[in-house]
């Protein structure tokens, strides 16, 4: 077994964990009950939650940004 | 306090998966072989002809002892109906893709349908099948009435391509996800979910150890798409019925860093077959090492071997060890879902 690797990738799943977690109790705690649109408005309810969805897709990519530096710090730069 | 007795009459009859899909498996190797349905073990200097599509063998059990389950479990069968359905399309589309060889785009779309019994199902029978609150570890949970049904069908989607495309090597899908299935079924029984989940999840693990005792190096079957697009269906159908959804994430993470780090090189939906620019190479002395090209993805199998060679053997090891720590966390997940800070 390659420790090393297994070494580096415990990191990077425990680092993007915590992030993750970190992610879900923002989106908890200070997206979702906002109330951005008036929900008695045709529509209101869906833009609501469409600006909603679009702030936790934003963090998505935010995520997967740091995991993608990680992985190339750690292991791209070996095969240089 | 669960009821111990149910969740043990779930896990015994769940156990009685692992003969069966040894029994099927067995089966689909002399018929696919039979009948010229082969694949070629790229990993291996004798580059030696391999049954395929024997990975059919693992969601003809699954949708067996859900019914199984279903009559004598005593439990509401619509998710079991549900699980079943999703299942099956899954299989369907992976097995349509293994004789045809569709392009690469069809597996996404095509499985995004596939999660449409849960959606359907839980829209008729409200809270049978899901409920829109994401219960979130630490910080309590919240309603998601619009966004909640509609990532049903996508986290269906995911799962199952993301099975999909990490099964380079001879028993890391199997060995992997029936580590994931492990991990989650643990963390099932200690928050005291229910029985119905608990079965589901032992039913997995038990039908992928079958599987893997022919797939496991040097391997007899191959699971082909029909398998590796039902067994992550599974997974997804799972995590929505057993209420199971940030710790599924968790528990495959090795997927998503090998499915997000090939469609970030790529740019599309390919299929492996369809790459020019393979991520590794076979040495001559049977190891496998780095391809070293640079338009290659960086899947997570090339992650492990860069400037380091090693054997198909020890590169699954370590794929292995990566699941046991993401299952590990997601059980830490699971039993911290119900405290809040």
């Amino acid at each position: 077994m390659n420790k090393r690797a297994v070494g580096y990738e415990l990191v990077v799943f425990v680092t993007q964990w915590g992030l993750m977690l970190l992610g879900f109790g923002i989106l908890t705690k200070f997206v979702a009950p906002l109330s951005l649109l008036n929900r008695s408005l045709s529509l209101g309810l869906y833009f609501d939650a469409a600006i909603k969805g679009l702030v936790a897709l934003v963090l998505s990519v935010a995520w997967l940004f740091i995991w993608d530096r990680q992985v190339r710090l750690y292991f791209h730069r070996r095969a240089k | 306090m669960p009821s111990l007795g149910a969740n043990t009459i779930a896990i015994l009859i769940a156990l009685g998966s692992f003969p069966v899909s040894l029994a099927l498996t067995r089966f689909f190797m002399y018929w696919n072989s039979a009948h010229g349905i082969t694949g070629i073990d790229v990993h291996k200097l004798n580059r030696p002809k391999v049954p395929e599509m024997v990975g059919v063998a693992v969601p003809i059990t699954l949708i067996l002892f859900a019914a199984i389950y279903a009559m004598i479990g005593g439990v509401s069968s619509l998710p079991l109906l549900a699980y079943s359905l999703v299942v099956g399309a899954a299989a369907l589309v992976g097995g349509i893709d293994d004789r045809l060889k569709l392009r690469g785009i069809f597996k996404p779309l095509s499985t995004l349908l596939c999660g449409s019994p849960l959606l359907i199902l839980g829209a008729v029978f409200p809270g049978q099948i899901y409920t829109s609150t994401l219960h979130v570890p630490l910080f309590g949970g919240y309603h998601l009435p619009v966004i909640y049904p509609l990532t049903v069908l996508v986290a269906v989607s995911v799962t199952s391509n993301t099975v999909n495309m990490l099964d380079p090597l001879n028993g890391s899908m199997a060995g992997g996800i029936s580590i994931v299935a492990g991990g989650l079924l643990i963390g099932s029984l200690l928050i005291g979910a229910g029985s119905t989940p608990i079965f589901l999840y032992a039913s997995l693990m038990f039908s992928l150890l079958g599987f893997l005792y022919y797939n496991r190096f040097p391997a007899r079957a191959f699971a082909g798409n029909v398998g590796q697009l039902s067994i992550g269906a599974s997974i997804g159908a799972l995590a929505i019925l057993g209420r199971t959804e940030i710790a599924s994430i968790v528990a495959i993470f090795p997927n998503i860093q090998n499915s997000f780090f090939f469609l970030s090189r790529i740019r599309r939906f390919t299929e492996h077959r369809e790459l020019t620019s393979k991520p590794t190479k076979l040495l001559p002395d049977g190891r496998i090492a780095d391809s070293e090209d640079p338009r290659a993805p960086l899947t997570l199998v090339r992650t492990l071997i860069i400037g380091r060679p090693a054997s198909e053997n020890e590169i699954v090891s370590t794929i292995w060890t990566l699941f046991l720590t993401s299952a590990s966390l997601a059980m830490i997940t699971l039993l911290l879902t119900g405290v809040v800070l």
